[in-house]
């Protein structure tokens, strides 16, 4: 229940001036005596009044899923954004379609989501249930990277788009034993991470990034194929999906990659497909990492050391500190005495972020990297400065806890909880109300603050991923705050520019 | 004298206001159109509130605070913060695209220079022990019952109610609670010698901040400013 209301007497809300609740309560009382009069019956109104209790003394937030962005490939998981027609209640003019969402929306789900991933047009959701159904997918599914979802005309044809968060069918041994850890989305393909039986993989495998061998002339539409991968040194506890490859972490601190080499963003010493998860080797032969990021052909590990390592296309100076080479087909050590220690990292389309142990940010590559637009190309990290992030003398203690990159777009979340975005805004894939590029880190609008978390839980309770393979250009966000649903007090401004008129088509 | 602020009628604590004599009149107008910030210090009441959003104000609902912790007003109040900030870059008409935009927003000297609501540039909790707490509030363009408005809201935010229990100025654009006057101090010496102290003060912060919107604007002498703790001040 998100709000207990519990009125220990009948009472209206507070929204409405109550005259009757206070009886005998004048203001025309003049005399010194009548003035102290009014005062003790108003104190003793007071003291009779009912108190209402809106929240319990241990009121649990709940966590929520925001989305924004590009809608008409049903990504954003609401039909009535794509087809006005739909929903129980037909109304009495049709609503026009909303080609994108400008700001973030509350998507409505029962289930707590813990992982989410945004592709080239769709989305996936998971949950770590021990219910059967763990993971939702919405939008573009054309190469069955949703996984098959039965038409309800027809049970034997699958949906090509899937305009709201359906349930993705996983062949699990033990449906009710296994937990899904995380997922992640490529172009037109998907990994799905789970606790004990391994990796899932469904969509394009044009070039193996499913970890399953090429089959010439396959059909990727209306497909059940959903490929297990076990054949790890260990258990897995990361993967990454760039556009048409796949990076795996295992617990031991070891990388594998398949799918498509030509940038060498495999990492595996050559430019060809891999379809089949191979260890990578170069400088981080040896080395333990701790995290992986990619998102197009660029790769970065981080090692349990702070130490930063990329591989993969280096077109946009990502690698060009340590080689001219544009395609680095092997785990290069990045060496910036600048950045201290690296506790993540975060890689787009042409752009590159890592964090460090002090939560400060570093971007470079090539684009709107977040220093103003006359930062435009860099191939060694430039510090964004903190105070873009909220510190003040007000606020010493701010710092960013978590980043993520899109094609063409950063986001960021403090420890104090608020998100921040720069980049291209593409198809309104900022979430900040308007469709302008935004050269320096800005504020999502507040009705969705994101909490990492005051205790031992951390970041668990909020995540963020950004999307936008080109179009989609969706984020979403999970929000463990129970928010009253009304608008956000204080801001007196909700959104400065005009929003686009939904256009048709 | 100053413009007026709207009806201040508190008469618990006092607060700084600045007055200015002479020439310093003229520069009250400069002071004004500087929009500098002013700090406040704001007490709050849990449990209650009011239709004026006073302490003894009408009553409108009483409810339960037990739920209310130090952590969970911290956080309202940094989004607070977080989405007046926004506020500050939209009413300052900038464009944002721009170089200059960047390089003001890493300083923080974004804000804007013509009227606009009431804008929190700065807000921290400075002491919690409900149902009472102690705000700290930085602000511009301000009315007292816009200050008594945002307890009233903090209240909504945390899913309870409040009302203010006091407001108190303690800084005045460039003029602190340092520089000000007590009581006993209001004679001619002491006058003038804090007017001559706050001189140059007055003199560079009006240069820059008046140069934020007009650029070329000379500013004639200025030595004839001063201010004093009391009561009301229309």
């Amino acid at each position: 229940m998100r709000m207990a209301l519990a009125a220990l007497a009948a009472g209206p809300r507070l929204s409405r001036r109550v005259s009757g609740l206070v009886p005998g309560l004048g203001r025309g009382h003049r005399t010194a005596a009548g003035r102290s009069q009014g005062r003790r019956e108003a104190a003793e109104a007071e003291a009779d009044a009912p108190v209402f209790q809106y929240v319990g003394e241990r009121a649990a937030r709940a966590h929520r899923v925001f989305v924004w962005g590009f809608s008409f490939s049903g990504a954003l998981g609401v039909p009535s954004f794509v087809v006005p027609s739909s929903g129980s209640v037909p109304r009495a003019g049709l609503r026009p379609r909303r080609r994108i969402q400008p700001i973030p929306y509350r998507l409505e789900l029962d289930q707590k989501i813990s992982s989410a991933a945004c592709g080239y047009g769709f989305t996936l959701l998971s949950s770590k249930t021990k219910d059967v159904t763990k993971v939702w997918g919405m939008g573009l599914n054309k190469d069955s990277q949703l996984g098959f979802h039965s038409s309800q005309k027809d049970k034997t044809r699958g949906y090509e788009y899937v305009l709201e968060p359906s349930p993705v069918p996983l062949p699990l041994e033990r449906p009710q034993e296994t937990r899904v850890l995380q997922v992640s989305c490529g172009r037109a393909h998907s990994l799905v991470l789970t606790d004990r039986e391994g990796v899932f993989s469904m969509g394009n495998n044009s070039y193996g990034q499913c970890g399953r061998e090429v089959v010439a002339d396959e059909v990727y539409s209306e497909s059940h194929k959903v490929h297990r991968m076990q054949d790890f040194d260990g258990q897995v506890v990361q993967v990454a999906c760039g556009q048409d490859h796949s990076l795996f972490l295992t617990e031991k601190g070891e990388v594998y990659s398949c799918g498509w080499g030509a940038d060498g963003q495999t990492g595996l010493g050559h430019h060809n497909t891999t379809s089949v998860p191979t260890r990578l080797g170069g400088d981080l032969a040896g080395v333990p990492v701790v995290q992986l990021a990619t998102y197009g052909d660029c790769c970065l590990a981080v090692s349990a050391d702070g130490g930063l390592f990329g591989w993969g296309n280096s077109e946009y100076l990502q690698l060009a500190s340590v080689t001219d080479s544009t395609q680095v087909n092997e785990p290069r050590c990045l060496s910036f005495p600048s950045l201290g220690r690296v506790t993540q990292a975060a890689c787009g389309g042409t752009g590159c972020a890592v964090l460090n142990g002090e939560g400060h940010v570093f971007v470079w590559g090539y684009g709107i990297l977040g220093k103003g637009p006359n930062l435009v190309e860099s191939s060694r990290p430039e510090r964004i400065p903190p105070s873009l992030f909220g510190l003040s003398p007000y606020r010493p203690d701010v710092h960013v806890v978590r980043i993520r990159c899109g094609l063409s777009h950063f986001a960021a979340i403090t420890n104090k909880g608020e998100l921040f975005v720069w980049g291209k805004n593409i198809r309104g894939c900022l979430g900040i109300g308007h469709l302008e590029d935004q050269y320096f880190p800005w504020r999502v609008p507040a009705c969705c603050p994101s909490f990492p978390g005051d205790d031992a839980r951390g970041a668990r309770g909020c995540g963020l991923w950004s999307g936008s393979h080109g179009d989609p250009g969706q984020v979403l966000r999970l929000n463990p705050w129970t928010a009253r649903p009304r608008r956000w007090i204080g801001d007196p401004c909700e959104c400065p520019w005009p929003l686009p008129p939904p256009a048709d088509v | 004298m100053s413009k007026p602020q709207g009806c201040l009628v508190f008469d618990q604590a006092g607060f700084l206001s600045v007055l200015g004599v002479g020439h310093g009149r003229r520069l009250l107008t400069d002071m004004y159109n500087a929009h500098l910030t002013k700090d406040y210090t704001v007490r709050g009441l849990l449990g209650k509130a009011a239709d004026d959003f006073c302490e003894d104000g009408k009553l409108v609902e009483k409810s339960t605070y037990d739920h209310v912790t130090r952590e969970k007003l911290d956080r309202i109040l940094a989004l607070i913060q977080g989405s007046h900030q926004k506020a500050l870059v939209n009413y300052s008409n900038l464009d944002l695209k721009t170089q200059e935009a960047y390089e003001m927003a890493v300083t923080g000297s974004i804000r804007p220079m013509n009227k606009s609501p009431m804008l929190v540039t700065g807000i921290r909790c400075l002491h919690f022990a409900p149902p009472e707490f102690l705000l700290e509030v930085q602000c511009m363009h301000e009315t007292q019952k816009n200050l008594r408005k945002l307890v009233h809201e903090i209240g909504l935010e945390l899913k309870t109610t409040a009302v203010c229990s006091q407001v108190r100025r303690t800084r005045d654009g460039f003029f602190t609670l340092d520089d000000a006057l007590l009581r006993t101090q209001w004679d001619l010496y002491s006058i003038q010698d804090a007017i001559q102290a706050a001189a140059p003060r007055v003199a560079a912060e009006l240069k820059k901040s008046l140069s934020l919107e007009l650029g070329t604007q000379q500013l004639p002498n200025s030595d004839l400013s001063h201010e004093s703790k009391g009561q009301t001040l229309p």
